[in-house]
């Protein structure tokens, strides 16, 4: 025999269901006994069995009824079908309708067995299949789109990580999709449909970290003129994900190590410890181990958050997925903006494919955009594209943008700093295909300027 | 004529520990009472589906315990084209019954 199983036998006449109940627990199956149709269905979702012995007359419907509506609620279990010699064609239709078998009344328990046993072992491989089919061959999973053996393992670890609590320690370069892996794992997961709350560690002042995180209570600081609950609080019975944190400062790494081993927040000024039940992910682009030997992240704090790493892959490293991506983003964005375009011309999905995109997904964002807002037609063309992209040359700090060069320029029109200042960002933004570090780098500011500055511009928006 | 198929009967006598195996005799023969009655209830009352289906139930439990005489008689009892009528049948089939029910206690010595 295979392993026990759960076994749903739908039969209404008392002797006959003893008879199959005796002998299936004497095959070491775990039974359920339903009388009539209605309660095997019921019975089937609940308890969702293994393999189902279903009588062909049944009070209430038929069984070719029943084995209908466990198809339509997808209930995957190995149906065989129990009839009299009369009714044999039945028995056919009802293979056509997905059952796996028939045994035909009365039967002997050897015959009981090795019935049972092909179904469900026919069922086995059939669902080993299919998890196989999906492990080589998913081309999206949540909100990523990629089928290439980097993505496929990304996928399968989200999936098998989904339905636990531990935390998981998302890195990857910038423009890779950590919020994307944070997001898909909530959906993924048993909380989806409580709160996905995104805190980016280094967009918010080093001040204002702790409160943002934990909450504040009325009268706590200087500013502080109401009570509020925080980020944590705010992702009780869902998931918490704390982009950028490698920017944490030091000293609230160590509040947020108390966090992760009591489970509890203390708003900022409060002194009652609150309960909250949530999933934490992390995310940086940093090595974080190089961080962690530098100093500047606590060692305590990395083994408590490293517990289940995903690494996700470089663009450039995702083999034909750019152009997967690339045509959706197309579709996307023709929608979006209200042009025709259907597809890339060969000569441009060459181009496409051999670059090495640093910025990554944000970045081919960025160029595909500019392509259809600024063009027109059904086709997009290799001359379309930036040149920078036609010259295959990797995007690497260079000489100054345009805009900010025109801002500078004696002839520009004065204008409020402000402007002048948002300008210049979004320039080097640009340039660096949405690379914050970089772009923060070339402007000689630190990157939570940057993110400050985003967060604050689209409050305004 | 035998009231069993041996091959059935004595299959199942030998699948099954002797406990379990009374307790099946021992279902088959409230079935046997519960179904009887059902079927002279509706003959009484003239409601020929009432009939048919405890006919049905009756033939299935006779089939499964290998009751073949009774799953004989019970099968013209759902065959609403035979001409015998209802009060023809039921002795017949009472009288399988009881040999039925002897026959498989006979089993268990």
């Amino acid at each position: 025999m295979l392993t026990p199983a759960r076994v749903l036998l739908v039969e209404d006449t008392p002797t006959q269901a003893e008879i199959a109940k005796a002998m299936l627990r004497d095959f070491g199956h775990e039974i359920r006994h339903a009388e009539n149709g209605t309660d095997g269905l019921a019975l089937a979702l609940e308890w969702q069995p293994d393999a189902i012995l279903v009588d062909l007359l049944l009070p209430d419907f038929s069984g070719i009824e029943l084995m209908r509506r466990l198809k339509a609620a997808r209930v995957n279990a190995a149906c065989i079908v129990l009839t009299a010699h009369g009714s044999v064609n039945i028995a056919v239709e009802a293979m056509r309708e997905g059952a796996t078998d028939f045994l035909l009344k009365p039967y002997a328990a050897a015959r009981l067995r090795v019935t049972l046993d092909n179904a469900l072992e026919k069922r086995a491989l059939r669902q080993a299949l299919d998890t196989a089919r999906t492990a080589l061959g998913r081309e999206s999973f949540g909100g990523f789109i990629g089928a290439s053996p980097a993505m496929q393992a990304v996928y399968r670890t989200l999936e098998s990580v989904a339905g636990s609590k531990a935390t998981v320690f998302i890195t990857g370069e910038s423009g890779t999709g950590k919020e994307v892996a944070a997001e898909t794992l909530h959906q993924a997961s048993p909380r989806r449909g409580r709160p996905f709350i995104v805190l980016n560690c280094a967009a918010i002042p080093r001040d204002l970290l702790e409160s943002e995180i934990f909450g504040h209570v009325k009268g706590a600081f200087t500013g502080a003129t109401e009570n509020r609950p925080g980020a944590a609080r705010a992702a009780d019975g869902g998931t918490l994900f704390l982009d950028e944190i490698g920017e944490m400062p030091l000293e609230m790494q160590a509040k947020l190590l108390r966090f992760v081993q009591s489970g509890t927040v203390t708003p900022v000024g409060g002194t009652r410890a609150e309960a909250v039940d949530l999933r934490l992910v992390c995310a940086t682009n940093r090595d974080i181990l190089a961080e962690v030997q530098a100093g500047r992240f606590r060692e305590d704090l990395y083994y408590r958050l490293y517990v289940v790493p995903v690494v996700l892959p470089p663009l450039r490293a995702r083999g034909e997925d750019v152009l997967l991506i690339a045509r959706h983003l197309l579709q996307h964005f023709a929608r979006d903006e209200g042009k025709r375009f259907k597809q890339f011309d060969v000569a441009a999905e060459a181009a496409i494919r051999a670059h090495p995109w640093p910025g990554n997904v944000r970045q081919l964002q960025n160029v595909l955009r500019n392509a259809v807002v600024l063009h027109e037609g059904e086709v997009i063309t290799r001359a379309m594209l930036p040149d920078l992209l036609l010259q295959g040359a990797p995007v690497m700090p260079g000489p100054p943008p345009p805009a900010p060069a025109q801002a500078a320029s004696a002839t520009a029109a004065i204008e409020p700093l402000a402007i002048s200042e948002k300008r210049l960002i979004l320039a080097a933004l640009e340039h660096t295909g949405q690379d914050v570090p970089r772009a923060a780098a070339l402007l000689d500011v630190n990157p939570s300027t940057i993110y400050r500055k985003l967060t604050t511009w689209k409050k305004e928006a | 004529m035998s009231a069993l198929d041996p091959e059935v009967a004595n299959q199942l006598a030998e699948d099954l520990p002797p406990d379990v195996f009374r307790t099946i005799i021992s279902t088959f023969e409230q079935d046997l009472t519960r179904l009887a009655q059902d079927l002279a209830r509706a003959a009484q009352a003239g409601d020929q589906d009432g009939y048919e289906r405890a006919a049905h139930s009756l033939a299935g439990a006779a089939a499964a315990v290998g009751a073949v005489g009774l799953e004989r008689e019970a099968r013209i009892a759902m065959d609403h084209r035979q001409p015998e009528s209802a009060a023809t049948v039921l002795p017949r089939l009472l009288t399988e019954a009881k040999a039925a029910l002897q026959a498989l206690r006979a089993l268990t010595y």
